[in-house]
């Protein structure tokens, strides 16, 4: 079960480099590269992408062409905003490093750095300033 | 009686008070595990006194004695004086009811916000093995985004996770500090601390103890994070990084009020580590046995009547037939 849940990842990742409509066999041949596999498990967790709402697929002749429903980035800024409501809502207590700030709140951190660094010896690991 | 009114004039000053008393306590940031153990020990301490109380009143109280049998005989006699009047035992009642409720309210909101917590960072934890590439040599995920973001996903699937612009925008010393900061959230099972504050914070959202106490674990949390960072790496990597991811967000974001928080945490980074000494430790410590101790103490004599009851001779001293 595990496996077949990494194979998603796989899967997709080869969908979204692809970029245009593959076959199951396509898809197969070109993990057959890499790893052993067989076509009926490739199958299994094609449909199963496609069951949950990642792959979309029309009948081409005999055989289904699969595409990816949205861009891996889409899904990305999805899972993010998922992430920074969830910093807000306290639901599902992810723990972010730092909450993001105002560009002027963000800038006090910043001179708090550079003073620090004016003041004592400069050390090597000096950030410059990021874009705000 | 006295009992359960000094046990709930104990816990009501400590809701009412605490919080003024503590916050803003510069010691904690010194010693943020300290500071957790101590907001931790506040809250079980009144939780436990207002629990107590309940239990007390229900049980009748005997006057303190070495003496076993005095205890039996007073024991009894308070049962037979507590439940003869109706007035005893709808004290009785009300002490079981306010227990009652007050320890099931707890488990609810315990079990009810584990319950959904997990339920929602499974479905992030699925959603994330798709889209996010894994990163073996850094120990995390990366998502493909243009906002600069770490955060962790603690429980089963737990994981540190990295946007690509926050692997760009900071220098590799800095990322390595950024991990051992989310690491150490995760080893040290912060979340199920989070989530014990956030119990109580939602089962009894009236209670100023433990809104304080809530917001100020969370804060700790994190400078202890930040410690447990300090250890393998440089004081300034952590606060540059900071500072850079700080002000990374896109403006169209929903913006957090942790900008105190973050420009305390660069402060306090940026001076020298300065941890609480051997006598303030053990000083705190002794405090927080106390607050943990004392309403056990308080409430232990109607509790030594239950213990007692279940030797009691009843039928002995009543012998229905003999």
């Amino acid at each position: 079960m595990r496996e077949l849940g990494d194979l998603e990842a796989v899967v997709m990742d080869r969908m979204w480099s692809a970029g245009e409509p593959r076959t199951v066999r396509g898809v197969y041949e070109e993990l057959l590269e890499q790893r052993r596999i067989a076509y009926t498990t490739v199958m299994t967790v094609m449909d199963n992408l496609h069951r949950k709402g990642w792959l979309r697929r029309r009948r081409d002749g005999r055989a289904y062409l699969y595409e990816a429903v949205r861009s891996r980035e889409v899904h990305s800024a999805e899972v993010m905003s998922e992430a920074l409501a969830g910093s807000t809502n306290r639901a599902m207590t992810l723990m972010h490093f730092v909450e993001h700030m105002p560009p002027e709140e963000a800038r006090l951190l910043r001179e708090a750095l550079d003073q620090n660094a004016d003041a004592g010896e400069r050390r090597q690991d000096v950030n410059p300033p990021g874009p705000a | 009686m006295t009992v359960a009114v000094a046990l709930l004039a104990y816990a009501t000053v400590l809701a009412v008070t605490s919080p003024r008393l503590l916050r803003g306590a510069s010691w904690a940031d010194r010693a943020p595990r300290l500071g957790i153990c101590l907001w931790q020990a506040l809250s079980m301490s009144v939780l436990a006194a207002a629990a107590l109380a309940g239990l007390a009143l229900a049980l009748p109280s005997p006057r303190l004695s070495a003496n076993l049998a005095a205890l039996l005989r007073a024991c009894i006699m308070s049962l037979q004086a507590s439940y003869a009047t109706p007035g005893g035992a709808g004290i009785a009642g009300a002490g079981l009811t306010l227990t009652t409720i007050l320890l099931l309210r707890v488990g609810f909101c315990a079990t009810s916000g584990l319950a959904r917590a997990g339920r929602e960072r499974r479905r992030h934890a699925r959603k994330l093995a798709v889209v996010a590439r894994p990163a073996p040599a850094l120990d995390a995920v990366v998502l493909t985004h243009p906002t600069a973001a770490v955060y962790c996903l603690p429980g089963r699937a737990r994981r540190v996770v990295l946007t690509t612009a926050a692997v760009e925008t900071l220098t590799a010393e800095q990322l390595r500090a950024v991990l051992a900061h989310e690491r150490a959230h995760l080893a040290e099972r912060h979340h199920l601390i989070l989530a014990g504050a956030d119990t109580f914070a939602r089962a009894f959202p009236r209670i100023p103890l433990f809104i304080a106490a809530r917001a100020e674990i969370a804060r700790l949390l994190e400078l202890a994070a930040d410690d447990a960072a300090c250890r393998h790496h440089e004081r300034r990597s952590i606060a540059a990084a900071l500072a850079a991811l700080a002000g990374a967000g896109h403006p169209e974001a929903s913006l957090a009020a942790g900008g105190p928080t973050a420009l305390e945490r660069v402060r306090r980074l940026l001076r020298p580590a300065n941890p609480l000494g051997a006598t303030r430790t053990a000083l705190g410590a002794t405090v927080i046995v106390l607050l943990l101790l004392i309403p056990l103490v308080v409430a232990a004599g109607p509790m030594a009547v239950i213990a007692h009851a279940a030797y009691c001779p009843i039928p002995a001293v009543a012998p229905p037939g003999a």
